[in-house]
């Protein structure tokens, strides 16, 4: 195995200066192009910043968003000085805000901005619905039995997981209903009217063992973040909230990779990298925004990040240490689940705003410390996660 | 239902040939003896590029079985399972594939033993069929 201590060097030496949102709708109206730059927009005031103080652009995207390089020459960016076009789904999300922390740690570019556009409601739907299938290989194995939309995907992996956990129905519910009791705290979310365990049980079977309210949001919304030096960042608007660590892992392929257990995630081989670049244990962790396009995901990756003994997660819901006012409070925004979803740049804005103290009703007192998660690493084979810290 | 084609490409037309003769194969290492599935050029355990097709059981167990209930496909009317089947060759051959049985078949549960069946597709294109796997009785 290859032994590498390389991910220090990152630590707490860029900072996210800057964060913006657009409305979350079921119906932009506009273009992906038009949700990124007023997300970039919104984000460059929040940091203090103009456009023309821009010389990195990064997003992810699945062939469904506008390219990098066109909002940069929007931007007017003459002189782009790193571009990052990351072709992928949640699992990348995170590894486009390492990426820019590298560039701009490196010194290959100043201040970068980061961001996900899409229209997943109005436009283009995951996994395919109404457009054309993604262009992977594998899907050719999936397809002619009907199995190919992430619900499908991720109810294959739920029920695996659900088995070797012991894991109910009712184990899950509590994960949705903690998630609409934070969003109901959070004005920018779609799902804010409290969830009950009979509503739960109740909704329909999407991809059996997978209900409706197992599965995330399809939001039109664009987040974006602005990437720059620890030392700039300090001098701008915003208490600067550090990127202490970043790491990225491989991940399961639904087939022969040498993965056979589909119930542990790629999150279990990257979070020991992940911690020790940042130079903490899981224990540190203050909050947590964990990749949540399906319920299961979130106990999965609480267990994979060492935050929570395996098995044991039914127990901690179930004492309520997942919601504001317990141990450590997970998805404070309502997650993909209820706040919408933005393809896990959401989930680094909800970090950001926590860390900064500002997140209001749903705050957790003295966060200093935020773990947020990509997609653990099944479908499309990667995982990224960051570690963010408080300034000071 | 009504099948959609699998869009073959220049590495796995072979494997949808053999199975459109009732064989299910892997490749198999020629310097390792590991095999694997779907069809790549390169062996993940050695790094070797030597390979062949091989014939196997057609046998595994379930790992996992999802029933979908909402018709996503216009074309597929739901409810439909398809199952996440461990070839008994090697633990980490994961293959999908519809189900013989009925979709609220009490009988589906992880581990059970299976083996496969052949569904010619029929239509343009080449030859090709498509895997459908059946819960091996217990003799006892």
């Amino acid at each position: 195995m290859a032994q590498s201590g390389g991910g220090a060097v990152l630590r707490d030496r860029t900072a996210v200066a800057g964060v913006g949102w657009t409305e979350y709708t079921k119906n932009s109206g506009v273009s992906t192009l038009a949700l990124a730059l007023r997300a970039v927009r919104a984000a460059l005031d929040d940091a203090g910043l103009e456009h023309s103080d821009v010389d990195g652009v990064a997003c992810h995207r699945v062939g469904d968003s506008a390219s990098a390089v066109l909002v940069a020459h929007v931007l007017g960016i003459r002189d782009l000085r790193f571009h990052l076009d990351m072709f992928g789904g949640g699992g990348t999300s995170h590894q486009v805000v390492a990426q820019a922390a590298l560039a701009v740690a490196s010194g290959i570019a100043d201040t970068v901005v980061c961001w996900r556009a899409v229209n997943a409601r109005s436009e283009f739907r995951m996994g395919g619905t109404g457009r054309a299938a993604p262009d992977a290989p594998e899907f050719q194995y999936q397809l002619p039995y009907g199995y190919a939309t992430p619900p499908q995907q991720f109810a294959m992996l739920d029920r695996a997981w659900r088995h070797a956990r012991g894991a109910t129905a009712e184990d899950l519910g509590r994960v949705a209903i903690a998630q609409r009791a934070h969003a109901a705290l959070n004005d920018r979310a779609m799902m804010r009217k409290p969830l009950t365990m009979d509503e739960y049980l109740s909704s329909r079977l999407i991809a059996d063992p997978l209900r409706l309210y197992d599965c995330c949001l399809e939001t039109d919304a664009a987040v974006a973040l602005v990437v720059t030096g620890a030392e700039r960042a300090r001098d701008l608007r915003q208490t600067p909230v550090l990127v202490s660590g970043a790491a990225t892992g491989g991940g399961h392929t639904l087939f022969s990779n040498g993965r056979a257990d589909p119930t542990v995630s790629a999150a279990a081989d990257l979070a020991p990298r992940l911690y020790a670049a940042a130079g903490i244990g899981p224990e540190t962790v203050d909050v947590a925004e964990l990749y949540d396009a399906f319920t299961f995901l979130v106990p999965l990756q609480l267990e994979d990040y060492g935050l929570v003994p395996r098995g044991e997660t039914g127990g901690f819901y179930a004492d309520g240490h997942a919601s504001l006012g317990g141990r450590l409070p997970v998805n404070t925004h309502g997650g993909h689940l209820s706040e919408g979803y933005v393809h896990g740049l959401n989930h680094v804005a909800e970090a950001v705003t926590q860390l900064r103290g500002t997140a209001g009703e749903r705050q957790v007192p003295g966060a200093e410390v935020a773990l947020t998660t990509g997609q653990p690493g099944y479908v499309g084979g990667t995982s990224s996660a960051l570690v963010l810290r408080r300034d000071g | 239902m009504s099948p959609v084609r699998p869009v073959v490409d220049r590495d796995s037309a072979e494997w949808w040939a053999l199975l459109a003769t009732g064989v299910l194969a892997f490749q198999r290492c020629s310097r390792c003896l590991l095999w694997r599935w779907p069809a790549r050029a390169l062996c993940n355990g050695c790094g070797s590029l030597a390979w062949r097709w091989e014939p196997a059981s057609g046998t595994g167990e379930i790992v996992s079985w999802i029933v979908t209930r909402h018709a996503f496909l216009p074309d597929v009317p739901a409810p439909y399972a398809v199952l996440s089947v461990r070839a008994a060759e090697q633990p980490d051959l994961l293959l999908p594939g519809a189900y013989a049985g009925p979709p609220d078949d009490p009988r589906l549960a992880i581990g059970a033993p299976v083996t496969a069946e052949f569904v010619p597709l029929t239509g343009e294109g080449a030859p090709a069929a498509l895997l459908r796997w059946s819960i091996i009785q217990s003799s006892a």
